[in-house]
């Protein structure tokens, strides 16, 4: 079921690659945002630069208070710029004329292959050659059992990742498309409350599992 | 006017057993995917095919049946504490 009438076909951007032209778009609108707010920021901040400052301080706050002081500061750059740019791309669905990127699966495995390969190299460089004490499990006799365990389980953990968010979003814009279909705005309205939550929702569960992983990855094997 | 408004009405674990419990079903199933695509890229590499793919796919089932075991086991950390910080 194609979407009715879309800004990337305006534009004149194949349906197949339209991902990457809604990817690009949320790009666009998170650039433009923090340049808008970088010209003319306030010691007492309103209205667009008070919405982002509680959003990214109240992230930074949990994201400190979760993994510790001084690796929580380090890594939050990226834990948020992640939860932001899904945000962004999720709500974009709710847009009109818009599509989700994440309703893509190639968007979503591009983001959770990098998570995997971040982590991965996070855990590499804070413990160096040890880094495979963490796939070794707690007992040393059991280790040759469990290293192939623990490699086929971070393996899982990129498409855990990719699926979920691709089969939710991807979910919500099939309903609402054939809600629209069936009777426009008095059936949409009502779940575009629902898909609110469930796209933020969404989005932030990505942050907390990133976040979960570059913590496995920094502390102590078990 | 910092997290005030969003996250500390809501616990913190909560949030962490949330994001943990939304996901423990697809865990046990995408270690089994993981691991079998595992083994069958090795069989058409090794050209061996029954042998990796039994192997891994079994290695997966394990695999998906241990991250739904640390999963729990971090649920069960997080209600502990949660009931010590209430005393």
């Amino acid at each position: 079921m194609e979407h009715p009438v879309i800004l990337s076909a305006l534009f004149g951007v194949p349906e197949e690659y339209k991902h990457v032209f809604y990817t690009w778009l949320a790009m666009a609108v998170l650039f433009a945002v923090g340049f808008l707010l970088r010209g003319r920021m306030k010691l007492v901040p309103t209205g667009l630069q008070n919405f982002m400052e509680v959003l990214i301080g109240g992230l930074e706050d949990f994201t400190v208070a979760t993994v510790g002081e001084e690796k929580g500061r380090k890594i939050f750059p990226l834990l948020c710029g992640i939860f932001l740019f899904i945000l962004a791309q999720n709500l974009l669905g709710l847009l009109p004329f818009c599509d989700a990127p994440t309703a893509n699966v190639n968007t979503n495995a591009a983001m959770a292959l990098f998570v995997f390969i971040y982590y991965n190299y996070v855990g590499l460089r804070s413990w160096g050659p040890k880094y495979i004490k963490h796939f070794m499990g707690p007992m040393p006799v059991l280790a040759p059992l469990m290293l192939p365990i623990e490699v086929v389980s971070h393996c899982a953990r990129p498409l855990s990742l990719t699926l979920r968010l691709f089969g939710n979003i991807r979910g919500e814009e099939i309903v609402l498309l054939l809600f629209f279909s069936m009777a426009p705005l008095a059936s949409t309205l009502p779940s575009y409350f629902l898909f609110l939550l469930a796209k933020c929702l969404q989005a932030f569960i990505f942050y907390m599992l990133t976040m979960i992983y570059l913590q496995g990855a920094m502390e102590h094997a078990h | 006017m910092r997290l005030s408004g969003i996250f500390s009405g809501v616990d913190r674990h909560f949030l962490d057993d949330l994001s943990r419990a939304g996901v423990v079903g697809l865990h046990m199933v995408s270690g089994i995917i993981a691991g079998t695509a595992i083994g069958y890229g090795l069989d058409v590499w090794l050209d061996s095919f029954p042998w990796c793919s039994g192997i891994f796919m079994f290695l997966g089932i394990v695999s998906g049946f241990r991250n739904v075991y640390v999963d729990a086991k971090k649920l069960t950390a997080n209600r502990q504490k949660d009931e010590t910080e209430r005393k």
